[in-house]
Protein backbone atom coordinates (compact mmCIF):
# COMPACT_ATOMS: atom_id res chain seq x y z
CA UNK A 1 0.00 0.00 0.00
CA UNK A 2 2.83 2.37 0.88
CA UNK A 3 4.54 1.79 -2.46
CA UNK A 4 1.22 2.19 -4.30
CA UNK A 5 0.91 5.64 -2.75
CA UNK A 6 4.53 6.39 -3.65
CA UNK A 7 3.78 5.60 -7.32
CA UNK A 8 0.52 7.60 -7.18
CA UNK A 9 2.32 10.60 -5.68
CA UNK A 10 4.97 10.44 -8.35
CA UNK A 11 2.35 10.17 -11.15
CA UNK A 12 0.47 13.16 -9.71
CA UNK A 13 3.66 15.18 -9.33
CA UNK A 14 4.53 14.45 -12.95
CA UNK A 15 1.05 15.47 -14.09
CA UNK A 16 1.25 18.74 -12.17
CA UNK A 17 4.66 19.54 -13.63
CA UNK A 18 3.55 18.65 -17.17
CA UNK A 19 1.57 21.85 -17.64
CA UNK A 20 0.75 21.29 -21.31
CA UNK A 21 -0.64 17.80 -20.79
CA UNK A 22 -2.62 18.88 -17.76
CA UNK A 23 -3.94 21.98 -19.49
CA UNK A 24 -4.89 20.16 -22.67
CA UNK A 25 -6.57 17.28 -20.88
CA UNK A 26 -8.79 19.70 -18.97
CA UNK A 27 -9.30 22.25 -21.73
CA UNK A 28 -9.96 19.70 -24.49
CA UNK A 29 -13.29 18.42 -23.05
CA UNK A 30 -14.38 22.04 -22.49
CA UNK A 31 -13.66 23.01 -26.07
CA UNK A 32 -15.32 19.90 -27.52
CA UNK A 33 -18.45 20.32 -25.38
CA UNK A 34 -18.61 23.94 -26.57
CA UNK A 35 -18.35 22.80 -30.20
CA UNK A 36 -21.17 20.37 -29.46
CA UNK A 37 -23.23 23.29 -28.23
CA UNK A 38 -22.52 25.23 -31.44
CA UNK A 39 -23.55 22.17 -33.46
CA UNK A 40 -26.76 21.62 -31.49
CA UNK A 41 -27.69 25.29 -31.89
CA UNK A 42 -28.04 24.65 -35.64
CA UNK A 43 -30.58 21.85 -35.05
CA UNK A 44 -34.36 22.36 -35.19
CA UNK A 45 -35.96 23.47 -31.86
CA UNK A 46 -37.55 20.04 -31.47
CA UNK A 47 -34.10 18.40 -31.24
CA UNK A 48 -33.52 17.00 -27.78
CA UNK A 49 -30.07 18.26 -26.82
CA UNK A 50 -30.22 16.88 -23.27
CA UNK A 51 -30.19 13.33 -24.65
CA UNK A 52 -26.69 13.88 -26.00
CA UNK A 53 -25.02 16.54 -23.84
CA UNK A 54 -24.08 14.51 -20.77
CA UNK A 55 -23.36 11.26 -22.66
CA UNK A 56 -20.92 13.12 -24.94
CA UNK A 57 -19.22 14.68 -21.91
CA UNK A 58 -18.93 11.17 -20.43
CA UNK A 59 -17.50 9.86 -23.69
CA UNK A 60 -14.83 12.59 -23.69
CA UNK A 61 -13.76 11.68 -20.16
CA UNK A 62 -13.70 7.99 -21.20
CA UNK A 63 -11.60 8.66 -24.28
CA UNK A 64 -9.08 11.03 -22.67
CA UNK A 65 -8.61 8.97 -19.51
CA UNK A 66 -7.97 5.84 -21.61
CA UNK A 67 -5.61 7.52 -24.04
CA UNK A 68 -3.52 9.53 -21.56
CA UNK A 69 -3.06 6.65 -19.16
CA UNK A 70 -2.17 4.15 -21.90
CA UNK A 71 0.35 6.47 -23.55
CA UNK A 72 2.07 7.57 -20.36
CA UNK A 73 2.41 3.98 -19.15
CA UNK A 74 3.86 2.92 -22.53
CA UNK A 75 6.27 5.86 -22.27
CA UNK A 76 7.44 4.37 -18.97
CA UNK A 77 8.28 1.18 -20.82
CA UNK A 78 10.13 2.84 -23.71
CA UNK A 79 12.06 5.14 -21.35
CA UNK A 80 13.16 2.18 -19.22
CA UNK A 81 11.66 3.60 -16.02
CA UNK A 82 9.11 0.78 -15.76
CA UNK A 83 11.89 -1.81 -15.81
CA UNK A 84 13.81 0.28 -13.29
CA UNK A 85 10.77 0.40 -11.02
CA UNK A 86 10.45 -3.40 -11.06
CA UNK A 87 14.17 -3.91 -10.45
CA UNK A 88 13.93 -1.52 -7.50
CA UNK A 89 11.26 -3.70 -5.99
CA UNK A 90 7.94 -2.14 -7.04
CA UNK A 91 5.39 -4.88 -7.77
CA UNK A 92 3.05 -4.72 -10.75
CA UNK A 93 -0.06 -4.42 -8.59
CA UNK A 94 1.58 -1.41 -6.90
CA UNK A 95 2.38 0.16 -10.27
CA UNK A 96 -1.18 -0.42 -11.53
CA UNK A 97 -2.68 0.86 -8.27
CA UNK A 98 -0.44 3.93 -8.32
CA UNK A 99 -1.40 4.75 -11.88
CA UNK A 100 -5.07 4.22 -11.12
CA UNK A 101 -5.01 6.58 -8.15
CA UNK A 102 -2.87 9.17 -9.98
CA UNK A 103 -4.96 9.23 -13.13
CA UNK A 104 -8.23 9.09 -11.24
CA UNK A 105 -7.38 12.48 -9.79
CA UNK A 106 -7.09 13.82 -13.33
CA UNK A 107 -10.20 11.95 -14.48
CA UNK A 108 -12.17 13.33 -11.52
CA UNK A 109 -11.14 16.83 -12.50
CA UNK A 110 -12.15 16.15 -16.09
CA UNK A 111 -15.51 14.68 -14.99
CA UNK A 112 -16.31 17.72 -12.83
CA UNK A 113 -15.26 20.21 -15.50
CA UNK A 114 -17.03 18.47 -18.42
CA UNK A 115 -20.26 17.82 -16.49
CA UNK A 116 -20.39 21.35 -15.09
CA UNK A 117 -19.89 22.85 -18.52
CA UNK A 118 -22.51 20.56 -20.12
CA UNK A 119 -25.06 21.44 -17.42
CA UNK A 120 -24.39 25.18 -17.68
CA UNK A 121 -24.08 25.41 -21.45
CA UNK A 122 -27.16 23.35 -22.20
CA UNK A 123 -29.08 24.84 -19.27
CA UNK A 124 -29.94 21.44 -17.87
CA UNK A 125 -32.10 21.72 -14.76
CA UNK A 126 -31.34 18.46 -13.00
CA UNK A 127 -32.03 17.87 -9.34
CA UNK A 128 -28.95 17.71 -7.07
CA UNK A 129 -29.53 13.97 -6.59
CA UNK A 130 -29.52 13.40 -10.36
CA UNK A 131 -26.35 15.45 -10.73
CA UNK A 132 -24.74 13.39 -7.96
CA UNK A 133 -25.58 10.11 -9.74
CA UNK A 134 -24.37 11.54 -13.06
CA UNK A 135 -21.06 12.46 -11.43
CA UNK A 136 -20.71 9.02 -9.86
CA UNK A 137 -21.38 7.22 -13.12
CA UNK A 138 -18.93 9.41 -15.08
CA UNK A 139 -16.35 8.86 -12.35
CA UNK A 140 -16.84 5.08 -12.41
CA UNK A 141 -16.55 5.21 -16.19
CA UNK A 142 -13.27 7.11 -15.72
CA UNK A 143 -12.00 4.35 -13.39
CA UNK A 144 -12.87 1.73 -16.02
CA UNK A 145 -11.22 3.88 -18.72
CA UNK A 146 -7.99 4.23 -16.73
CA UNK A 147 -7.96 0.46 -16.15
CA UNK A 148 -8.64 -0.12 -19.85
CA UNK A 149 -5.70 2.20 -20.66
CA UNK A 150 -3.43 0.31 -18.26
CA UNK A 151 -4.52 -3.06 -19.69
CA UNK A 152 -4.09 -2.00 -23.32
CA UNK A 153 -0.69 -0.45 -22.59
CA UNK A 154 0.64 -3.88 -21.65
CA UNK A 155 0.23 -4.95 -25.30
CA UNK A 156 2.05 -1.95 -26.78
CA UNK A 157 5.81 -1.73 -27.09
CA UNK A 158 5.73 1.95 -28.03
CA UNK A 159 3.34 4.90 -28.07
CA UNK A 160 2.47 4.33 -31.74
CA UNK A 161 1.08 0.88 -30.95
CA UNK A 162 -1.52 2.42 -28.63
CA UNK A 163 -3.24 4.27 -31.47
CA UNK A 164 -4.65 1.22 -33.34
CA UNK A 165 -6.65 0.48 -30.18
CA UNK A 166 -8.54 3.74 -30.60
CA UNK A 167 -10.45 2.61 -33.74
CA UNK A 168 -10.74 -0.86 -32.19
CA UNK A 169 -12.20 0.16 -28.82
CA UNK A 170 -13.02 3.85 -28.55
CA UNK A 171 -14.65 4.54 -31.93
CA UNK A 172 -17.00 1.51 -31.74
CA UNK A 173 -18.11 2.84 -28.33
CA UNK A 174 -19.66 5.84 -30.11
CA UNK A 175 -21.88 3.65 -32.28
CA UNK A 176 -22.50 0.56 -30.16
CA UNK A 177 -23.01 1.87 -26.65
CA UNK A 178 -26.13 3.99 -27.18
CA UNK A 179 -24.41 7.34 -27.42
CA UNK A 180 -26.02 8.15 -30.78
CA UNK A 181 -28.87 5.65 -31.10
CA UNK A 182 -30.73 3.12 -29.04
CA UNK A 183 -28.51 0.00 -29.02
CA UNK A 184 -31.56 -2.27 -29.13
CA UNK A 185 -32.08 -1.17 -32.74
CA UNK A 186 -28.71 -2.68 -33.68
CA UNK A 187 -28.34 -6.26 -35.02
CA UNK A 188 -28.05 -8.77 -32.18
CA UNK A 189 -24.33 -9.39 -32.65
CA UNK A 190 -23.55 -5.66 -32.63
CA UNK A 191 -25.77 -5.15 -29.61
CA UNK A 192 -23.85 -7.89 -27.78
CA UNK A 193 -20.53 -6.42 -28.88
CA UNK A 194 -21.66 -3.13 -27.35
CA UNK A 195 -22.12 -4.92 -24.02
CA UNK A 196 -18.34 -5.42 -23.88
CA UNK A 197 -17.80 -1.66 -23.79
CA UNK A 198 -17.93 0.25 -20.50
CA UNK A 199 -19.55 3.30 -22.11
CA UNK A 200 -22.66 1.20 -22.75
CA UNK A 201 -23.34 0.78 -19.01
CA UNK A 202 -22.52 4.39 -18.19
CA UNK A 203 -24.85 5.52 -20.96
CA UNK A 204 -27.67 3.28 -19.65
CA UNK A 205 -27.51 5.07 -16.30
CA UNK A 206 -27.16 8.54 -17.82
CA UNK A 207 -30.12 8.08 -20.18
CA UNK A 208 -32.34 6.87 -17.34
CA UNK A 209 -31.29 9.65 -14.98
CA UNK A 210 -31.84 12.48 -17.46
CA UNK A 211 -35.26 11.12 -18.50
CA UNK A 212 -38.07 13.04 -16.82
CA UNK A 213 -39.11 10.92 -13.86
CA UNK A 214 -36.07 8.67 -14.23
CA UNK A 215 -34.69 6.95 -11.14
CA UNK A 216 -31.73 4.81 -10.18
CA UNK A 217 -34.01 2.04 -8.92
CA UNK A 218 -33.93 -0.38 -11.85
CA UNK A 219 -30.63 0.56 -13.44
CA UNK A 220 -28.22 0.52 -10.50
CA UNK A 221 -26.78 -2.89 -11.57
CA UNK A 222 -25.14 -0.95 -14.43
CA UNK A 223 -22.99 0.80 -11.83
CA UNK A 224 -22.00 -2.60 -10.46
CA UNK A 225 -21.07 -3.73 -13.97
CA UNK A 226 -18.76 -0.71 -14.27
CA UNK A 227 -17.11 -1.64 -10.97
CA UNK A 228 -16.82 -5.29 -12.05
CA UNK A 229 -15.38 -4.15 -15.39
CA UNK A 230 -12.60 -2.28 -13.56
CA UNK A 231 -11.91 -5.21 -11.24
CA UNK A 232 -11.66 -7.67 -14.14
CA UNK A 233 -9.34 -5.32 -16.04
CA UNK A 234 -7.23 -4.94 -12.88
CA UNK A 235 -6.84 -8.71 -12.64
CA UNK A 236 -6.07 -9.04 -16.35
CA UNK A 237 -3.56 -6.15 -16.30
CA UNK A 238 -1.88 -7.68 -13.23
CA UNK A 239 -1.28 -10.76 -15.35
CA UNK A 240 -0.26 -9.10 -18.60
CA UNK A 241 2.03 -6.40 -17.18
CA UNK A 242 5.29 -8.33 -17.23
CA UNK A 243 7.80 -7.80 -14.43
CA UNK A 244 10.17 -10.22 -16.13
CA UNK A 245 10.71 -10.29 -19.90
CA UNK B 1 39.29 23.08 5.11
CA UNK B 2 40.62 23.59 1.62
CA UNK B 3 39.70 20.02 0.82
CA UNK B 4 36.03 20.92 1.08
CA UNK B 5 36.30 23.16 -1.96
CA UNK B 6 38.03 20.69 -4.22
CA UNK B 7 35.85 19.21 -7.01
CA UNK B 8 34.26 15.98 -5.86
CA UNK B 9 36.24 13.79 -8.24
CA UNK B 10 39.58 15.12 -6.93
CA UNK B 11 38.72 14.24 -3.37
CA UNK B 12 38.78 10.73 -2.08
CA UNK B 13 35.58 8.94 -1.26
CA UNK B 14 36.47 9.04 2.43
CA UNK B 15 36.97 12.80 2.39
CA UNK B 16 33.69 13.36 0.62
CA UNK B 17 31.73 11.24 3.00
CA UNK B 18 33.50 12.54 6.07
CA UNK B 19 32.07 15.96 5.28
CA UNK B 20 28.67 14.45 5.69
CA UNK B 21 29.63 12.64 8.88
CA UNK B 22 27.98 9.58 7.42
CA UNK B 23 30.92 7.47 6.37
CA UNK B 24 29.68 4.45 8.27
CA UNK B 25 26.25 4.68 6.65
CA UNK B 26 27.18 4.82 3.01
CA UNK B 27 28.01 1.21 2.21
CA UNK B 28 28.83 -0.24 5.55
CA UNK B 29 28.05 -3.77 6.63
CA UNK B 30 24.96 -2.43 8.35
CA UNK B 31 23.34 -2.04 4.94
CA UNK B 32 19.61 -2.35 4.47
CA UNK B 33 19.74 -6.12 4.20
CA UNK B 34 21.87 -8.41 6.26
CA UNK B 35 23.53 -11.26 4.38
CA UNK B 36 25.00 -13.31 7.16
CA UNK B 37 25.05 -16.50 5.17
CA UNK B 38 26.50 -14.89 2.13
CA UNK B 39 29.39 -13.24 3.94
CA UNK B 40 31.09 -16.59 4.28
CA UNK B 41 30.97 -17.05 0.55
CA UNK B 42 33.47 -15.31 -1.70
CA UNK B 43 31.42 -15.32 -4.90
CA UNK B 44 29.16 -12.32 -5.43
CA UNK B 45 27.92 -13.60 -8.78
CA UNK B 46 27.97 -17.13 -10.10
CA UNK B 47 26.70 -18.12 -13.54
CA UNK B 48 26.61 -21.65 -14.90
CA UNK B 49 25.71 -22.63 -18.49
CA UNK B 50 23.36 -19.67 -18.89
CA UNK B 51 21.46 -19.52 -22.17
CA UNK B 52 18.88 -17.18 -23.59
CA UNK B 53 17.17 -17.64 -26.94
CA UNK B 54 14.81 -15.38 -28.85
CA UNK B 55 13.23 -17.79 -31.29
CA UNK B 56 16.07 -19.28 -33.29
CA UNK B 57 18.49 -16.54 -32.22
CA UNK B 58 20.73 -17.45 -29.29
CA UNK B 59 21.70 -14.31 -27.38
CA UNK B 60 23.56 -16.22 -24.65
CA UNK B 61 25.19 -19.56 -25.37
CA UNK B 62 26.17 -21.20 -22.11
CA UNK B 63 27.78 -18.34 -20.21
CA UNK B 64 29.96 -19.34 -17.25
CA UNK B 65 31.39 -16.85 -14.83
CA UNK B 66 32.30 -16.24 -11.25
CA UNK B 67 32.70 -12.77 -9.77
CA UNK B 68 34.41 -12.39 -6.40
CA UNK B 69 32.96 -10.07 -3.79
CA UNK B 70 34.30 -6.54 -3.79
CA UNK B 71 35.69 -6.83 -7.31
CA UNK B 72 35.34 -4.44 -10.19
CA UNK B 73 34.39 -6.90 -12.91
CA UNK B 74 34.40 -5.72 -16.49
CA UNK B 75 32.20 -7.35 -19.12
CA UNK B 76 33.62 -6.39 -22.47
CA UNK B 77 32.20 -7.00 -25.86
CA UNK B 78 31.09 -5.32 -29.04
CA UNK B 79 27.55 -4.05 -29.49
CA UNK B 80 25.12 -6.96 -29.76
CA UNK B 81 27.42 -9.39 -27.95
CA UNK B 82 24.78 -10.09 -25.29
CA UNK B 83 26.07 -7.86 -22.47
CA UNK B 84 22.74 -6.21 -21.67
CA UNK B 85 20.93 -9.55 -21.94
CA UNK B 86 23.30 -11.07 -19.40
CA UNK B 87 22.93 -8.12 -17.01
CA UNK B 88 19.15 -8.14 -17.30
CA UNK B 89 19.11 -11.84 -16.50
CA UNK B 90 21.31 -11.26 -13.45
CA UNK B 91 19.07 -8.50 -12.07
CA UNK B 92 15.96 -10.62 -12.57
CA UNK B 93 14.46 -8.58 -15.41
CA UNK B 94 14.85 -11.35 -17.96
CA UNK B 95 14.00 -15.03 -17.77
CA UNK B 96 16.88 -17.10 -19.18
CA UNK B 97 16.19 -20.13 -21.36
CA UNK B 98 18.51 -22.36 -19.37
CA UNK B 99 21.37 -22.56 -16.89
CA UNK B 100 21.79 -21.29 -13.37
CA UNK B 101 22.72 -18.00 -11.80
CA UNK B 102 23.17 -16.69 -8.28
CA UNK B 103 23.75 -13.18 -7.04
CA UNK B 104 24.82 -12.99 -3.39
CA UNK B 105 23.74 -16.61 -3.22
CA UNK B 106 20.18 -15.75 -4.29
CA UNK B 107 18.30 -16.77 -7.40
CA UNK B 108 17.51 -13.55 -9.31
CA UNK B 109 14.04 -14.83 -10.27
CA UNK B 110 12.94 -16.96 -7.35
CA UNK B 111 14.35 -14.66 -4.65
CA UNK B 112 13.57 -11.49 -6.56
CA UNK B 113 12.08 -9.45 -3.77
CA UNK B 114 14.91 -10.30 -1.38
CA UNK B 115 17.63 -9.69 -3.94
CA UNK B 116 16.32 -6.34 -5.14
CA UNK B 117 17.02 -4.79 -1.77
CA UNK B 118 20.74 -5.46 -2.13
CA UNK B 119 21.46 -4.88 -5.82
CA UNK B 120 21.51 -1.74 -7.91
CA UNK B 121 21.01 -1.62 -11.67
CA UNK B 122 21.97 1.31 -13.87
CA UNK B 123 20.57 0.77 -17.36
CA UNK B 124 22.14 1.97 -20.59
CA UNK B 125 19.52 4.65 -21.11
CA UNK B 126 18.98 7.40 -18.52
CA UNK B 127 15.64 5.82 -17.40
CA UNK B 128 14.65 8.90 -15.39
CA UNK B 129 11.52 11.05 -15.19
CA UNK B 130 12.33 14.16 -17.22
CA UNK B 131 9.69 16.37 -15.59
CA UNK B 132 10.82 15.56 -12.09
CA UNK B 133 13.85 16.98 -10.32
CA UNK B 134 17.01 14.99 -9.64
CA UNK B 135 15.99 14.86 -5.96
CA UNK B 136 12.49 13.55 -6.77
CA UNK B 137 13.89 10.88 -9.08
CA UNK B 138 16.37 9.63 -6.49
CA UNK B 139 13.75 9.76 -3.73
CA UNK B 140 11.20 7.88 -5.85
CA UNK B 141 13.48 4.95 -6.66
CA UNK B 142 14.82 4.94 -3.11
CA UNK B 143 11.34 4.89 -1.62
CA UNK B 144 10.77 1.41 -3.06
CA UNK B 145 13.12 0.07 -0.41
CA UNK B 146 11.42 1.61 2.61
CA UNK B 147 14.57 3.23 3.99
CA UNK B 148 14.01 4.79 7.39
CA UNK B 149 16.56 7.51 6.60
CA UNK B 150 15.51 8.14 3.00
CA UNK B 151 15.80 11.94 3.06
CA UNK B 152 19.30 11.78 4.46
CA UNK B 153 20.31 9.10 1.96
CA UNK B 154 18.99 11.20 -0.93
CA UNK B 155 21.08 14.15 0.28
CA UNK B 156 24.15 11.94 0.66
CA UNK B 157 24.05 10.36 -2.79
CA UNK B 158 23.31 13.70 -4.44
CA UNK B 159 26.32 15.13 -2.63
CA UNK B 160 28.37 12.06 -3.56
CA UNK B 161 27.58 12.53 -7.26
CA UNK B 162 28.09 16.31 -6.99
CA UNK B 163 24.49 17.12 -7.83
CA UNK B 164 23.49 19.05 -4.71
CA UNK B 165 23.48 22.39 -6.51
CA UNK B 166 21.07 21.16 -9.20
CA UNK B 167 19.06 18.76 -7.05
CA UNK B 168 15.85 20.75 -7.46
CA UNK B 169 16.10 21.16 -11.24
CA UNK B 170 14.08 19.09 -13.70
CA UNK B 171 16.00 16.31 -15.39
CA UNK B 172 15.10 17.55 -18.89
CA UNK B 173 17.33 20.58 -18.26
CA UNK B 174 20.37 18.35 -17.58
CA UNK B 175 23.17 17.39 -19.96
CA UNK B 176 23.71 13.74 -20.87
CA UNK B 177 26.58 13.44 -18.40
CA UNK B 178 24.52 14.90 -15.54
CA UNK B 179 21.71 12.46 -16.29
CA UNK B 180 24.21 9.62 -15.97
CA UNK B 181 25.19 10.98 -12.55
CA UNK B 182 21.55 11.16 -11.46
CA UNK B 183 21.11 7.61 -12.72
CA UNK B 184 24.08 6.54 -10.61
CA UNK B 185 22.66 8.35 -7.58
CA UNK B 186 19.38 6.43 -8.03
CA UNK B 187 21.38 3.19 -7.99
CA UNK B 188 23.33 4.04 -4.84
CA UNK B 189 20.54 5.38 -2.66
CA UNK B 190 19.60 2.07 -0.99
CA UNK B 191 23.19 1.00 -0.25
CA UNK B 192 23.36 -1.96 -2.67
CA UNK B 193 26.07 -4.57 -2.19
CA UNK B 194 26.28 -5.47 -5.88
CA UNK B 195 26.04 -2.90 -8.67
CA UNK B 196 25.19 -3.78 -12.25
CA UNK B 197 26.16 -0.92 -14.52
CA UNK B 198 25.27 -1.31 -18.18
CA UNK B 199 27.70 0.79 -20.23
CA UNK B 200 27.79 3.57 -17.63
CA UNK B 201 30.42 5.54 -19.52
CA UNK B 202 28.97 5.23 -23.03
CA UNK B 203 28.69 8.63 -24.72
CA UNK B 204 30.18 10.58 -21.83
CA UNK B 205 33.18 12.89 -22.16
CA UNK B 206 36.65 11.69 -21.03
CA UNK B 207 36.59 13.90 -17.94
CA UNK B 208 33.34 12.44 -16.64
CA UNK B 209 34.52 8.97 -17.57
CA UNK B 210 37.56 9.42 -15.32
CA UNK B 211 35.32 10.68 -12.49
CA UNK B 212 33.03 7.68 -12.84
CA UNK B 213 35.92 5.26 -12.63
CA UNK B 214 37.28 7.02 -9.54
CA UNK B 215 33.84 6.57 -7.99
CA UNK B 216 33.70 2.89 -8.98
CA UNK B 217 37.06 2.22 -7.38
CA UNK B 218 35.97 4.03 -4.22
CA UNK B 219 32.85 1.88 -4.03
CA UNK B 220 34.86 -1.29 -4.56
CA UNK B 221 37.24 -0.22 -1.79
CA UNK B 222 34.20 -0.12 0.45
CA UNK B 223 33.31 -3.73 -0.38
CA UNK B 224 30.73 -3.17 -3.11
CA UNK B 225 30.93 -5.56 -6.06
CA UNK B 226 30.69 -3.80 -9.41
CA UNK B 227 29.68 -5.61 -12.58
CA UNK B 228 30.31 -3.16 -15.40
CA UNK B 229 29.63 -3.74 -19.07
CA UNK B 230 31.47 -1.68 -21.65
CA UNK B 231 32.50 -1.83 -25.27
CA UNK B 232 35.48 0.44 -24.57
CA UNK B 233 38.49 -1.87 -24.42
CA UNK B 234 40.74 0.57 -22.56
CA UNK B 235 38.34 0.51 -19.58
CA UNK B 236 39.29 -3.11 -19.02
CA UNK B 237 42.58 -1.93 -17.55
CA UNK B 238 40.65 -0.31 -14.71
CA UNK B 239 38.94 -3.56 -13.73
CA UNK B 240 40.13 -6.28 -11.37
CA UNK B 241 38.89 -8.99 -13.69
CA UNK B 242 37.65 -8.98 -17.24
CA UNK B 243 35.44 -11.24 -19.30
CA UNK B 244 35.05 -10.77 -23.03
CA UNK B 245 31.65 -11.71 -24.38
CA UNK B 246 31.44 -12.48 -28.07
CA UNK B 247 28.26 -13.64 -29.75
CA UNK B 248 26.76 -14.81 -26.50
CA UNK B 249 29.83 -16.71 -25.30
CA UNK B 250 32.59 -15.79 -22.84
CA UNK B 251 35.76 -16.20 -24.86
CA UNK B 252 38.29 -14.60 -22.50
CA UNK B 253 38.26 -14.44 -18.73
CA UNK B 254 41.31 -13.11 -16.96
CA UNK B 255 42.84 -10.19 -15.10
CA UNK B 256 43.91 -7.23 -17.28
CA UNK B 257 47.53 -8.11 -16.45
CA UNK B 258 46.97 -11.71 -17.49
CA UNK B 259 45.47 -10.61 -20.78
CA UNK B 260 48.36 -8.23 -21.46
CA UNK B 261 50.77 -11.09 -20.89
CA UNK B 262 49.11 -12.97 -23.72
CA UNK B 263 50.14 -10.19 -26.14
CA UNK B 264 53.42 -9.59 -27.90
CA UNK B 265 56.28 -7.26 -27.12
CA UNK B 266 58.51 -5.79 -29.80
CA UNK B 267 62.07 -5.09 -28.69
CA UNK B 268 63.91 -2.81 -31.11
CA UNK B 269 67.65 -2.74 -30.51
CA UNK B 270 69.91 -0.14 -32.13
CA UNK B 271 73.61 -1.07 -32.21
CA UNK B 272 76.38 1.35 -33.08
CA UNK B 273 77.05 1.30 -36.80
CA UNK B 274 74.58 -1.57 -37.46
CA UNK B 275 71.15 0.06 -37.63
CA UNK B 276 68.08 -1.40 -35.88
CA UNK B 277 67.02 -4.98 -35.30
CA UNK B 278 63.53 -5.96 -34.13
CA UNK B 279 62.76 -8.98 -31.95
CA UNK B 280 59.22 -10.12 -31.21
CA UNK B 281 58.79 -11.79 -27.86
CA UNK B 282 55.93 -12.76 -25.52
CA UNK B 283 54.11 -10.29 -23.27
CA UNK B 284 55.19 -11.79 -19.93
CA UNK B 285 57.72 -9.73 -17.90
CA UNK B 286 60.10 -12.72 -17.82
CA UNK B 287 60.11 -12.78 -21.63
CA UNK B 288 61.28 -9.17 -21.63
CA UNK B 289 64.03 -9.86 -19.10
CA UNK B 290 65.19 -12.79 -21.18
CA UNK B 291 65.18 -10.69 -24.35
CA UNK B 292 67.11 -7.87 -22.75
CA UNK B 293 69.71 -10.33 -21.51
CA UNK B 294 69.98 -11.81 -25.00
CA UNK B 295 69.88 -8.70 -27.17
CA UNK B 296 69.85 -5.52 -25.21
CA UNK B 297 72.62 -5.46 -22.64
CA UNK B 298 75.69 -5.72 -24.88
CA UNK B 299 78.38 -3.01 -25.01
CA UNK B 300 77.57 -1.99 -28.59
CA UNK B 301 73.88 -1.30 -27.89
CA UNK B 302 73.08 2.41 -28.17
CA UNK B 303 69.33 2.23 -27.49
CA UNK B 304 66.59 -0.27 -26.68
CA UNK B 305 62.95 0.46 -27.43
CA UNK B 306 60.23 -1.76 -26.01
CA UNK B 307 56.78 -1.66 -27.62
CA UNK B 308 54.09 -3.71 -25.90
CA UNK B 309 50.73 -4.59 -27.41
CA UNK B 310 47.96 -2.53 -25.91
CA UNK B 311 45.14 -4.32 -24.10
CA UNK B 312 42.86 -3.51 -27.01
CA UNK B 313 45.27 -5.09 -29.51
CA UNK B 314 45.62 -8.21 -27.37
CA UNK B 315 41.89 -8.58 -26.88
CA UNK B 316 41.15 -8.06 -30.58
CA UNK B 317 43.80 -10.60 -31.58
CA UNK B 318 42.44 -13.09 -29.03
CA UNK B 319 38.93 -12.55 -30.41
CA UNK B 320 40.27 -13.11 -33.93
CA UNK B 321 42.08 -16.27 -32.83
CA UNK B 322 38.92 -17.54 -31.12
CA UNK B 323 36.85 -16.93 -34.24
CA UNK B 324 39.32 -18.89 -36.36
CA UNK B 325 39.25 -21.71 -33.80
CA UNK B 326 35.40 -21.79 -33.77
Amino acid sequence: MRRTLVVATRVLRQLIREHRLLGLSVVAPLVIVYFLKLFFDTMPPTFETARYAVPVAAFLVHFLAFLLCAIVLVQERTAGTLERMFINGFRRTEVIGGYLVGYLALATLQAIVALTEAVLLFQLNYAPGTLGVLFIVVWLLAVASVMLGIFISTFARNEGQVFPFIPMIIVPSVFLSGLILDPHRLPDWAEWLGRLLPLRYANNVIQEMIRPGGALGAIWPNLLVLVAYSVVLWVLASRTLAEVE
Amino acid sequence: MEQRFLPWFKRSYNERTRDLSTRRHIFSASAAVSHQEWRGCMEAIAVRALTKSYGSFEALKGVEMSVPQGAVYGLLGPNGAGKSTLIKALVGALRPSGGEMRVLGLDPLRDRSQLRRCIGYMPQSAALYGDLSARDNVRFFGSAHGLPDLDRRVREVLEFTDLSDRAGDAIHTFSGGMKRRVSLACVLVHRPRVLFLDEPTAAVDPGLRARFWTTFRDLADDGVTLFISTHLMDEALLCDEVAVLRQGRIIIHDTPKGILERGLTRVVVRRSGQGCEEHIIGGHPEDLAQALRSYGLAQDVDAVEVRRDTLETVILSLIEREEVRV
